[in-house]
């Protein structure tokens, strides 16, 4: 194992605003809203409709395909509509609406201990299916379908991702704290599903009680090891975890199987052990509350479908005198950034940051042309040449962008970006370009097919 | 509740604190004590000089930006930066002209002209100060001291004098503003440690020209003539604030070192087997050019396609240490040896062409200073005589760096002997080598003087070849001749050239030489037989 991984920033971090807040459960009293498409595939299919019942736990809709999701209902009440609303990224998607009851009546037998748990490979993978989880490192990728690789005697290592290496977040932090035990069962009924690998816990050294907390839950288990990293950003990213891990790098077109490495969050294995050991499917998780503008930082645990106005109202509203300027979904990095509150959260919204001032804005006056300076390949944890990929872009030379400089290869974790002096927009270009080289390949494929 | 407006915008949403301008200040900075030491040393019109160039360099861009209507980028500060790099790589005798001149040049031709910040192709303030060397020639490389010119430790140095390198690292030991290694050096770190500047430029710069110096240099491997030719001629300038620039540097870190080195190589190459003076500001220069090509060419794989990542997933072994030495290197290494030796095998090829123009111009040379002869004739035993001394100064530097190229003997129409005529070059000229033809008579009489390469101050040395000076000389019928200042007396007395007593020197150095050689070989042998 090596130390840390190449490159990397090291943003201010500001846990300091909600680190000492202990989780608690906050359960909304509003309407509770739930998009078909809050993970990465194919939307849920609703299996209810206007006017149904529906129970804490109870199925809304269910997995579309093998790479989809399926959905659970997080509070008790009426269906008041399935119909298009709007979403974190801004787009209008197919909600299922829920006229929530505040009683929160439970569907029976959910979340009891479960007498004899069925921990073989089918078994527990029918359960993580069933419990509609998805990774809550912020991908949302279903878990059922990463912990089913083609070949899981390959698989040497499962990460548990407890790095939480984003600015201000500090819920997966609380989390350890105080489940290290479920996190750990929940690592271990993993390893049930991998006969070769040993599970390691990944965590940053800017949480010592987390690590503490997690040594002595692990005491004892042979096959897991708490592993402490350096405080860096994308320390948590999977590819900067598996070259610290595996000390392997491999190209995005691989995935993390292919080197041998299952990566899970903490909050996602903390979900399988709810969901195997007590038939508890997901339907809430950690999430932090903070920003300069909200009144009393926070770490809640919430439920799917609340809106972010309810959070923020649960977190005493604004500082008096401060005007929201910002609001991101998410950490600082690779949050995106709302429209309006008024927007449920995904199974996924690990964080809600309320800023008044907004550090961009004053970023945009000191913008200038790039000066080649090269700090953006010196942090890129993947070795590329952002520079090079932003000039090749600019002067639309895809060819360069895609074959000389691997320009595809970007994961998107803003380092360059957030490092570039002249703050240029590098991130956001390759995004872009990304997404522009694809659709080309994918009109070219659909052409060839003609 | 009211609708509140939110900002949107792609991430990531927080940025570092380091900003462009931060970056130029931190370069002010660093130069700072270089810029200290240099008014400290030279007095307050080197402060001017230096508050003359960044106030134009700045004055430019900044009305540059009003006029066109483009964004302000004055305020980025990177004119500060231009202006202060050309005024401490200017001479501090510089008329006040030059830096003015010269900043608007780095900044409206090379800068702005280009598309300003970050698309410049060269160095401005390089390119502003081989702009003004070539308009204004030596009147920007005078280096004078307590008010006499004096020749730059580097010239003493090719002359095979000794120099005091610890002036030179102190910076008190002449030469251009921004003349102490010291000062530069503290920047220069500070610059490195903080991460601004590259290792892998100043670094691979400073290997690849110590090497070649200790090469080619013709002096092996002596500390002190490596200490001495680092300090001087603005090595460490380059290396750390010239070649740095980020503009005109490749981004990837191979492809810095690959550009380290040329630079190194080429400045060494040039100080070796070239003449001027400012041969490390072209180095750098054409390395800038070479930049585009160097960053086309060299792209460093992501890691994930590096082949030990490759080999890897692949589930293959560990290469062996041994065989992980990167391909690049030995790459390079061939490259940099091919250019060598292309270089100097250029050089051998075109040195004898130059030698048989320069015999050319000597015969035209013999006839000015011995006209009663009809014919010349030469000797080979003589010749192979002046061969064998070649190697060495001539007279064991009694005549200054003095060497004798040729002789023959003018005879008549009839064969009959009627004088004799030396050529002899004196490396101790304004600007190098000072070479001349001497007609003598029979006894000893000088007829006549006539030069073959005289490329002195023009307006000061450059008056070496005009009647009130050089007629001094015919007539004389002396051993030796020596040099004062106005009102010559004495018959073996040479008044010298006002302003320019170095080039006047070397004049009477090399008519020296060539009676001594008169004297001590030519007379009464019967070379010519």
């Amino acid at each position: 194992m090596k130390s840390t991984f190449r490159g990397g920033v090291h943003p201010r971090e500001r846990k300091e605003l909600s680190e000492g807040a202990a989780l608690r459960v906050f359960d909304a009293k509003g309407e509770m809203v739930f998009p078909l498409a809050q993970h990465i595939g194919k939307p849920a299919k609703p299996v209810v409709k206007r006017g149904d019942a529906v129970l804490v736990g109870q199925l809304i809709a269910e997995a579309d395909g093998f790479v989809s999701a399926n959905i659970i209902c997080s509070c008790s009440g009426k269906v008041k509509a399935v119909e298009k609303r709007r979403t974190i990224s801004g787009a209008m998607l197919e909600s299922i609406v829920i006229e929530n009851d505040g009683l929160y009546n439970k569907k029976e037998g959910m979340g009891e201990k479960v007498e004899e748990p069925d921990l073989s490979k089918e078994g527990i993978l029918a359960k993580v299916k069933e419990a509609g989880i998805v990774g809550l490192g912020g991908a949302g990728f279903p878990t059922a379908v990463k912990l089913a690789p083609r070949d899981a005697a390959a698989i040497k290592y499962v990460i548990a991702n407890g790095a939480e290496c984003e600015p201000y977040l500090t819920c997966n932090d609380q989390l350890m704290q105080k489940y290290a035990p479920e996190i750990v069962e929940g690592l271990e009924i993993t390893l049930k599903l991998f006969p070769n690998a040993v599970g390691v816990i990944a965590i940053e050294r800017n949480k010592p009680k987390a690590i503490e907390a997690m040594k002595k839950a692990a005491e004892g288990k042979e096959k897991i090891q708490v592993l402490d990293l350096p405080t860096k950003y994308p320390q948590g990213g999977e590819r900067s975890l598996i070259q610290v891990v595996a000390e392997v790098d491999f190209p995005t077109s691989k995935l993390p199987a292919d080197a041998g490495c299952i990566v899970d969050n903490v909050g996602t294995l903390y979900a399988v052990q709810r969901a195997v050991m007590y038939n508890e499917p997901l339907f809430s998780h950690v999430m932090t509350v903070s920003g300069d503008a909200v009144k009393n930082p926070a770490n809640l645990i919430v439920r799917d479908g609340t809106s972010f106005r309810e959070i923020m109202e649960e977190c005493g509203g604004l500082k008096d005198g401060l005007a929201l300027k910002k609001a991101i979904c998410g950490g600082p990095m690779m949050g995106l950034t709302l429209s309006s509150l008024d927007i449920p959260i995904h199974k996924t919204t690990n964080g809600l940051l309320l800023w008044a001032e907004d550090p961009l804005e004053k970023a945009e006056i000191q913008m200038t042309a790039c000066l080649h300076c090269g700090r953006c390949t010196t942090v890129c944890p993947q070795g590329l040449m952002p520079q090079m990929m932003a000039e090749a872009a600019e002067h639309g030379d895809m060819e360069r962008y895609e074959t000389k400089l691997y320009g595809l290869d970007c994961i998107a974790c803003g380092s360059c970006t957030y490092i570039c002096p002249a703050k240029r927009p590098l991130t956001q270009t390759f995004k872009q370009v990304k997404a522009e080289i694809l659709a080309a390949k994918r009109a070219a494929a659909a052409g060839g097919k003609k | 509740m009211s609708q509140m407006m939110l900002n949107l915008s792609a991430g990531p949403q927080t940025r570092d604190k380091w900003t462009t301008q931060f970056i130029m200040i931190m370069v002010v900075v660093a130069l700072l004590p270089a810029t200290i030491v240099g008014i400290a040393v030279n007095g307050v019109y080197a402060g001017l000089i230096v508050l003359s160039s960044v106030l134009t360099a700045f004055l430019t861009e900044f009305l540059y930006d009003k006029i066109t209507g483009r964004p302000d980028t004055w305020k980025d500060g990177s004119a500060v930066v231009t202006g202060l790099l050309l005024a401490l790589s200017l001479s501090p005798s510089t008329p006040l002209y030059a830096p003015i001149l010269g900043s608007i040049f780095a900044i409206l031709v090379v800068k702005c002209a280009f598309g300003g910040l970050g698309k410049n192709f060269i160095n401005p303030a390089l390119a502003a100060r081989c702009f003004l060397l070539l308009s204004f020639g030596s009147s920007m490389t005078i280096f004078k001291v307590d008010g006499v010119a004096m020749a730059t430790p580097l010239a003493e140095l090719s002359a095979g004098r000794a120099v005091n390198v610890t002036d030179m690292f102190l910076g008190t030991g002449g030469g251009v503003i921004g003349a102490s290694i010291l000062a530069l050096l503290v920047g220069g770190l500070v610059l490195w440690v903080m991460d601004i500047i590259h290792g892998q430029i100043w670094i691979s710069i400073i290997v690849a020209f110590t090497l070649f110096m200790g090469l080619f240099g013709g002096q092996g491997f002596d500390p002190a003539y490596l200490a001495a030719q680092l300090c001087g001629g603005g090595v460490i300038m380059g290396a750390f604030f010239m070649a740095t620039d980020y503009t005109t540097s490749p981004v990837s870190r191979l492809g810095q070192t690959v550009y380290g080195v040329m630079i190194g190589v080429l400045g060494a190459l040039f100080r070796v087997f070239g003449n001027a003076a400012d041969s490390f500001s072209y180095s750098i220069i054409i390395a800038n050019l070479f930049t585009p090509l160097i960053e086309t060419y060299i792209i460093p794989k992501p890691y994930a396609y590096r082949k030990s990542a490759l080999d890897k997933m692949a589930g293959k072994e560990k290469v062996p240490f041994t065989k992980k030495i990167p391909k690049p290197v030995f790459v390079l290494a061939a490259i940099t040896l091919l250019a060598g030796l292309a270089l100097s095998g250029v050089f051998s090829m075109t040195e004898d062409t130059i030698a048989e123009q320069k015999r050319a111009e000597n015969a035209a040379s013999y006839q000015a200073v011995l006209p009663e002869a009809a014919n010349f004739k030469f000797s080979s035993d003589i010749d192979k005589m002046i061969e064998q001394m070649a190697a060495d100064v001539y007279g064991g530097g009694s005549f200054g760096k003095a060497h004798i190229n040729a002789a023959a003997m003018g005879v008549d129409a009839s064969g009959n002997p009627v004088g004799y005529v030396v050529s002899a070059t004196s490396g101790d000229g304004m600007e190098g080598n000072v070479t001349l033809t001497v007609g003598l008579d029979m006894d000893g009489k000088i007829l006549g003087i006539a030069f073959t390469e005289l490329n002195e101050t023009p307006g000061l040395g450059m008056k070496a070849d005009e009647p009130a000076f050089k007629d001094q000389f015919t007539g004389k019928a002396e051993q030796q001749l020596k040099v004062v200042k106005g009102g010559a007396s004495a018959s073996n007395e040479i008044d010298s050239i006002s302003g320019a007593t170095i080039t006047s020197r070397a004049v009477v150095n090399a008519v020296n030489a060539g009676l001594d050689f008169f004297h001590n070989v030519l007379k009464g042998g019967t070379w010519f037989e």
